[in-house]
This record gives structure tokens, sequence and C-alpha cells, in this order.
């Protein structure tokens, strides 16, 4: 078995960006009620603003833009400049994804054998090209797959009323039955609990949506397919992850490898989320890679960091010493 | 290479720059023209034509004209979220198949509160666009009936005036016309029976919503009269509508 290996700071730092913008998703989500005034609170719709896979399929589709949908020009000079973070650091589909990923574990063979570049990594290509086309002519096939839009679909008509049912019926029957030792009863502690979730988490009625089971279904299928390959829903099938691709594949911000410290072991495939192939050197692809940062941390020679430059080798002067 | 290759292809000669996309120009102009006859298929339903509508296909308040509306909602499912009674639900095929989980309102599972315009502040694309309060109070989503076949004051000659009461417009857009019925034992009954205002109603449904009758309300909102298609009228103009 490899040697445990401490992460690289630039993982910690990606983690760190990745539950910031998880939390946020899920606070702008349990933000989406009317909350005694007809008025919501906070950026609701932020993250559907920034998704330009949104903006590029409306103006497609009908020929307009609405002034908020141009925060998404910042999400692809990002992408143009730097590549695909979006999906790596800030992405809450992707962070749900990532999260799966890791909890599958395994040994590192196993994950060394599917690490790799895919050729059916392409799919996502040819389905954001179909789904374009037909936006073009006023069909919305983007709606029913854009991560953002995929997302907060199934929390809202089934992962979330599922959630609420069960923590009600929860508390329900903690309160029913009432368990402790003598005086100190549980309620004491659960009915303060169950105070706070009724306050800021559940919902004031329970929600019903005719369908649920098959949204809630498809969204299971995404996050099981992780078990089959890591990001499964980011590497095959994300249109706007393909979009961002299309847009980021000659980055200026690079994984770099120094040639001397490289000794083609391979282990830098087996974290790597996006399936982007062996990093620096000709066969990384920058339009898979999510700069996740896995490989700097799982390399044992150190031998790769980030650079600037279209370069794919890096030479030592103009390499940041990154990976500790 | 063709310039747009470049965007496909291979990075340049192998080994030298790192790989690109690696598309097929055939596969991508396949993928491109699958979607694209795909989308003519669906773009010549009847639905699409602004000859046929659904009655079923009520939209929330400030929803677009429905070929507008189809290529504007993303079915992300904000507004079905933020509506404080659940009326809003994803669309099973009443719209068809690329209609699928778009915004339609079930009067029996809730109502469109008449205070209220959350859904057109949450639409991210504008499919449903942002509306005023006193402006929504006007925007017709749709329309009441009876059915006269289990209303109970037309069906079973039981007085009931529900939905009369629950009735949101400053004028209500359901009155009563009383009228003799013959009850059960022969006798001659005055009873009030309702009746909808074609231009008072602005189909909110909580008509239909408070109605005692659960199982399929005996009052029911359709999408006939909905302000956002003009095709979709009740009244022709010009004839005292």
């Amino acid at each position: 078995m490899a040697m445990m290996r401490r992460a690289s700071w630039l993982v910690w730092l990606r983690r760190l960006t990745q539950t910031f913008f998880l939390a946020l998703f899920f606070y702008l989500f349990l933000h989406t009620v009317y909350h005694p005034i007809n008025r919501t609170e906070g950026p609701i719709k932020l993250f559907f603003h920034l998704d330009p896979l949104i903006a590029l399929n409306t103006w497609l589709a009908w020929h307009t833009l609405e002034r908020a949908m141009l925060l998404s020009t910042v999400t692809l000079i990002v992408t143009l400049l730097f590549g695909r973070w979006f999906c790596g650091w800030v992405c809450p589909f992707g962070t749900i994804h990532n999260f799966f990923t890791s909890v599958r574990g395994g040994p590192a063979k196993a994950k060394l054998a599917t690490g790799g570049y895919d050729r059916w990594q392409r799919l996502k290509y040819y389905l954001l090209a179909g789904m374009l086309t037909a936006g073009l002519v006023g069909v919305n096939v983007v709606g029913w797959l854009d991560p953002i839009s995929f997302l907060f679909r199934s929390l809202a008509m089934a992962a979330y009323p599922a959630f609420n049912r069960g923590v009600v019926a929860l508390f329900t029957w903690l309160y029913d039955v009432n368990p402790g030792l003598g005086a100190v009863r549980a309620t004491a502690v659960t009915e303060p609990v169950y105070e706070f979730l009724r306050g800021h988490v559940l919902a004031v009625q329970q929600p019903h949506y005719h369908g649920s089971v098959l949204i809630g279904a498809l969204f299971i299928l995404t996050l099981a397919l992780n078990f089959f390959r890591a990001r499964f829903w980011c590497r095959y099938v994300c249109p706007l992850g393909a979009l961002l691709g299309v847009v980021g594949q000659r980055p200026l911000v690079r994984l770099k490898t120094t040639a001397e410290a490289c000794n083609d072991c391979r282990l830098c495939l087996t974290d790597c989320q996006g399936g982007a192939g062996q990093q620096g050197g000709p066969e990384w692809r920058p339009a898979e890679c999510f700069f996740c940062c896995n490989c700097i941390s799982d390399c044992p020679t150190h031998a790769i960091a980030i650079g600037v430059g279209r370069k794919g080798e890096a030479k030592n002067e103009t390499l940041v010493a990154l990976d500790r | 290479m063709k310039p747009w290759s470049r965007w496909i292809g291979k990075g340049g000669p192998k080994g030298k720059k790192p790989a690109g996309l690696g598309l097929k120009r055939r596969t991508v102009l396949g993928a491109g023209l699958v979607g694209l006859s795909g989308g003519l298929v669906f773009r010549i339903q009847p639905r699409t034509s602004k000859k046929s509508f659904s009655p079923l296909l009520v939209r929330p308040p400030g929803a677009v004209a429905e070929q507008e509306f189809l290529a504007r909602c993303v079915r992300c499912g904000e507004c079905m979220k933020v509506c404080p009674t659940n009326a809003i639900q994803p669309a099973a095929l009443e719209g068809g198949l690329e209609a699928g989980w778009t915004p339609v309102m079930k009067m029996d599972i809730g109502y469109c509160e008449y205070e209220c315009t959350l859904c057109s502040q949450v639409c991210p694309t504008q499919a449903i666009r942002p509306v005023s309060v006193e402006e929504k109070q006007k925007l017709k989503i749709g329309l009441a009936y009876f059915d006269k076949n289990k209303c109970l004051p037309y069906a079973y000659g039981r007085t009931c005036i529900v939905c009369e009461e629950h009735c949101p417009t400053p004028k209500k857009a359901i009155w009563f016309e009383e009228t003799d019925v013959v009850n059960i034992r022969g006798e001659r009954q005055r009873i009030k029976q309702p009746r909808v205002d074609v231009d008072l109603c602005i189909g909110c449904g909580i008509c239909e919503n408070k109605c005692p009758i659960k199982a399929e309300a005996g009052v029911r909102v359709f999408s006939g009269g909905e302000t956002r298609n003009p095709e979709n009228q009740i009244l022709l103009s010009g004839f005292g509508g």
C-alpha cells in the first residue's frame, strides 16, 4: 500500500472553497421561501447567474439575455484564462460528486485503473452539441441536464422533502416516547434542537411534489455512478463542464512536471477527479482537468506543480513551489 | 485544419503540444444534427401551434407565452421551492414531453396566493417575468368553471358557499343565482347556485383548493382565458367580452 501522503495545501484550500460554495448554495436554497413577507432574502439566483450554459442557451433560444446573466461571463473569462476551476472549486453539484467519490475510497491500484482519460469522456461534448442545436430551435434540453438546475430540482423536489419528512418523524417519535433516566428526559435536549431546526432548516409545511420519485431516483443514480467512476457525472455527462472544457482547453495556468523529477509512475492518476491523463507533459488534457490538485499530493517525487505559461514542462525557475 | 477544428480536435502534433478535446468533427456535426432535427420534431407538436392548448397547463402568474416559456424555463424548481402553498408542481406530460418538469399549478395541492409574487422573483431565466403584486392581481392565469355534476348546490341541492367566501378579488368573481330546485322529498326549495364572472376571475384556484369535494373538486381551474397566451381566450373581443 502506498504511503499516506500529506495533502498539498492547495488541496486544503480547494476543500475550503468547495465547502464555502456548497454551504452558500444550501443557504440560498433554504432561503428560497416565503419568509413572512413577499420578498426573498439574499442573492437567491446567484449560481444560476454564474452559469454560462443557461445564459448561452437562453440567448440561442430567444435571442435575449437579462442583465444579471452577464455575471456568467465572469465564469467564462476565468475559464478561458485559467481552465475548469469552476468544476473543481465552485460547482456545488461537483462538490457533492467529489464527496461521494471520496467516500468510495478503495485501494490505490483499483482507483488507478480507472483514473486516467477515457475516450467516452467525449460524450459530454457531443451531448452539448446536440443540446445547443435543440436550444437553437427553442427546445430546452439544457434545463434537464444543467448541473445547477439538476441539483436544485433534485434537492427541492426529492431530497429536501424526504429529509423534512424524516426529521419531523424522528423528533415526533422522540417527543412521544420521551426516553430518559429518571427526571432526565430526552426532550430536554431534543426539543430545543427541533425548535432550532424548525426555525432554520425545516419547511414550514411538508412539501409534496408530483414525480418526485423519478427526480429522486435520477439524483441517486448520478450519485451512485461515482462508485463506478470518480465524478462520473462531471467526466461523462455534464453539459456545463463540456462548455467550460471547450472554453478552457488552452489555459494560461497549467499543471507542470519537472522532467528530471518525474519517474513516470503514473500515481498522479490515483485520485485524479477529471480523468485528465498523466499530469504535465503531452498526455495531460486541460479540458478534463478540474485543478483539484490531488495529483500534487499523490506524486511521490513532488514533480508536479502549478505553473504559468502554455508549455507543458516546467523549467525550475518558472515554478512556484506549491507542492507543500 | 479548419479554424474551428482547432477547438474540437487535437492540440497539435503528438508529443509536442498538450492533447486537445480529441473530438471527431463528423460526430460533432452528427450530434448537432440530431439535436436540431429532434428539436424541430418537438417544434411541430400541436401544442406549439398556438391552436392547441392544454386545459391543464395553468402556469404561474407572470409566465410568458408558451413558446417563449419553453425556450426559457430550465426546470430548476426555484418557483416550486418558493411557492408558499406548494401549488406549483413539475409537469408530467400535460404540456407534451418537452414541457416535462416545467411548472404547472395544481390547485388541489395549493392555490395562487393573492398577495404573493415570489415565483416571479426567483425565476433565474425570466420564464416567469417579474411582476408587481398590483399587476399580478389582474393577471389571469386561468379560469374557474363549475362541474354541475359534482358541485353540491347543483348536483345534490345542498347549500354550499365555500368557494365564494374564499374568492380573493375585490369584487367577488363568484356570484350566486337563486334558483328553485326540487329536493329528495319532492318539495320546491330555494338554493344559491354559484356562477363564475368571466371578467373578474383570475384563475387563482383557491375555490378549487377549498372546495369540500377533495377528489377532483366541484369547481376547477383550466388554462382558458390566460393573459399570457392571446390565442387561448374565451371571449371574442368586440362581442361584449
